[in-house]
């Protein structure tokens, strides 16, 4: 099979992958992933807190590497492949954190939002594309509403001067169907490119990432060893690996990109990520993968089922934000749980 | 405004007068008002305003109505204190204070921002709904009125078939009711109540459906193609171009689209719809190659990977058969010199 469509790939190990280390990276992890990524060809590397620039916080975690050190070693290490960042407005504001973030040479700003509220990153997708660099939206739990409204809400994103819209299954939900179906609706209805972030919840994120591409999709995310928030992400070398049988064209070497992935292995992860049952009803709840350490944390100190926690969860339709939620959940939930013993 | 920018603008004005003016003449010693007339069209209305007034002494008074008119004033004092021009501060659904003696009104008030539209696109409807409704109310009153012109939509027909070469001014097509089809949709609607307007009132209303435009006081940063390539060069970066760059467009000049404007507002009958462009196609790809020639070192041209849809049209150009046939109007700026002067101008103002 031989397609004529280019892939771009984003690599998101140095930013999906924080969250599975407590957004505990190291500059000298950043700086050798960067060269390896750098050596294989991969389009962007995007780099920071688990979610994104300016999240850093007690809340939602504390990094090791601040912003400006994590992006100014990326930039240093990168001259073939674009430095990407991932802004969600609230955690990212304009004047403390995107201005020095361009100044320090992001080449690829993704402005983020929960799916249904594309309004709120009007002003940071205006603001980067006035400064010219690229800039795409992103549409996080995507699950949460139907084709036909993420499409509404994509189309914000274009208007606001978006170059592409990524859609992100932030708890890995979706099967390859759902997302055969969004990206034929996003690709009918828009002018710009189309991507697909992937989670691995269900074990589906390298046949959802393929049928992305499949259906126009030509911006795909990946993370070496699939290293990212929850279950993980779509495995990237896997993924280019496939699409390459596909006759996909990414630009990537195979040998450098298992090479990267080695590396990430060895010295990014405490361990690689794979399917807990946790992750599994995660993703069956529709509840951000991100929210698998905390759960799991909280239904241990208040001796629950972690999964009953996350079908409560996606019950009350919480996003990435709201980690607060968790502690009342489960309070909840222990409350239930006496009064039904006694 | 820089002084070297004012004689720019003035001189484009000039050329397009020279042999035109004539043509105007209706316009001598009246009372012009431009609703919506701080904007790109509005005030470039203006600078034709006063070119006629300075070059050959037509007398019009002019009033700009506006909801920004203190920015207008800071921005283009060259225009705002002039004795001819007055600036009414007034929003278009509330025109209180509205110049009883006006001969010519040209209705202009919406926002054009696409990244408005999509945030609040119940607003953007009610500016030019319930604008022009308040227009049509406001006309009523005007025992001088000559005619009204108002400034509809290219888009109001929809997408351009791919088996016409230009949209037509008796094009059926629609688009649909999408919240993101809200402009179009309601300058659609403001045409059928300007049409209302005149069979119950009376009221002398035609209408013009602009198109795109290029030039000086467009703002650089609005995401339309050729600002965004305009921006791209004068920053020194790459031009990037959505898609395969083979999407058309095409583009009217300032001057030339003031001076159309002003001519289909005097010679036009009441009733009539006139499309106001450039009918010269030109790909997105020649769009950039044509900016890039304004800069030294050239400046790289970039294109994404977004495959355009198939079936979705590529082209979106005005038949101007009839602008040409009844108004003897064309194109008086070609793109390359459109181009050329419009990057001149960003780059003496920003020096």
């Amino acid at each position: 099979m031989e397609h004529n469509q280019k892939i771009r790939i984003s690599d998101s190990t140095l930013r999906d992958g924080n969250h599975a280390v407590g957004h505990q990276l190291s500059a000298e992890n950043i700086a050798s992933y960067c060269k390896a990524a750098d050596a294989a060809g991969v389009s962007i590397v995007e780099v920071g807190h688990g979610n994104g620039l300016g999240a850093s916080s007690l809340q939602l975690g504390e990094a090791r590497t601040p912003d400006h050190i994590a992006l100014a070693t990326a930039r240093k290490n990168l001259s073939k492949s674009k430095l990407g960042i991932h802004v969600i407005p609230g955690f990212a504001t304009i004047e403390r954190d995107l201005k020095p973030a361009l100044a320090l040479g992001v080449d690829v700003v993704r402005v983020a939002s929960h799916c249904s509220e594309a309004d709120i990153c009007e002003r940071h997708i205006s603001f980067s594309r006035s400064q010219g660099v690229e800039v795409w939206g992103c549409l996080m739990m995507s699950h949460m509403i139907s084709p036909m409204l993420l499409l509404e809400q994509a189309r914000k994103m274009e208007s606001y001067g978006a170059e592409g819209v990524v859609f992100m299954d932030s708890s890995g939900h979706f099967i390859p169907a759902d997302v055969q179906q969004r990206v034929e609706t996003l690709v009918n209805g828009l002018s710009i490119a189309v991507g697909f972030h992937a989670h691995n919840n269900l074990g589906m994120a390298i046949a959802n990432t393929v049928a992305a591409a499949e259906a126009g999709a030509t911006l795909l995310d990946g993370c070496a060893r699939g290293f990212g928030a929850g279950a993980g992400n779509a495995q990237l070398e896997v993924l280019v690996a496939v699409l390459e049988r596909l006759g996909y064209s990414t630009g990537i070497d195979l040998y450098k990109i298992l090479d990267a992935a080695d590396l990430a292995e060895q010295t990014l992860m405490k361990e690689i990520p794979t399917i807990k049952s946790v992750s599994v009803v995660s993703g069956m709840a529709g509840v951000f993968s991100g929210f698998m350490k905390p759960v799991s944390r909280i239904a241990k100190e208040f001796d629950i089922d972690p999964r009953d926690v996350f079908f409560e969860l996606g019950r009350r339709k919480i996003v990435a934000g709201q980690e607060d939620i968790i502690l009342e959940v489960a309070k909840e939930l222990a409350q239930r749980a006496k009064k039904g013993n006694q | 405004m820089k002084l070297e920018c004012q004689e720019r603008t003035r001189h484009d004005c000039l050329r397009i007068l020279d042999g035109r003016d004539k043509a105007l003449d209706p316009l001598r010693q009246s009372e012009l008002v431009v609703i919506g007339g701080t904007g790109f069209v509005g005030t470039w209305i203006a600078e034709m305003v006063a070119a006629l007034n300075d070059g050959y002494q037509f007398g019009i008074k002019l009033s700009l109505i506006s909801r920004s008119t203190d920015q207008f004033a800071n921005r283009l004092p060259h225009l705002a204190n002039r004795p001819d021009v007055s600036l009414i501060k007034s929003d278009v659904r509330q025109l209180g204070q509205f110049p009883a003696n006006a001969d010519w009104v040209i209705h202009a008030a919406a926002n054009p921002d696409v990244r408005t539209h999509a945030s609040n696109p119940l607003d953007t409807a009610s500016v030019i709904v319930d604008g022009t409704m308040s227009v049509m109310r406001t006309a009523e009153r005007l025992s001088r009125l000559q005619k009204l012109l108002y400034l509809s939509s290219g888009l109001v027909c929809g997408a351009q078939p791919v088996t016409v070469n230009g949209v037509a001014e008796n094009a059926q097509g629609a688009h649909a009711p999408d919240a993101c089809f809200i402009y179009p949709n309601a300058k659609r609607f403001a045409e059928t109540l300007c049409s209302a307007a005149r069979a119950q009132s009376r009221i002398p209303v035609l209408v013009a459906r602009p198109f795109s435009f290029v030039g000086p006081y467009q703002s650089l940063d609005t995401p339309w193609a050729q600002t965004t390539f305009l921006s791209d060069a004068l920053r020194g970066h790459p031009i990037r171009v959505l898609g395969d760059g083979q999407v058309v467009r095409s583009y009217l000049y300032g001057s030339d689209a003031a001076y159309w404007f002003l001519r289909i507002l005097t010679a036009g009958q009441s009733g009539d719809v006139v499309n106001v462009g450039s009918p010269v196609g030109v790909t997105l790809q020649d769009l950039a190659i044509e900016v890039a020639k304004n800069f030294e070192p050239s400046p790289e041209i970039l294109f994404n990977t977004a495959p355009r849809s198939a079936g979705r049209s590529a082209q979106l150009l005005p038949d101007t058969t009839h602008a040409q046939n009844e108004y003897g109007l064309s194109v008086f700026t070609p793109l390359a010199e459109a181009i050329k002067l419009t990057a001149q101008w960003h780059r003496m103002q920003s020096h």
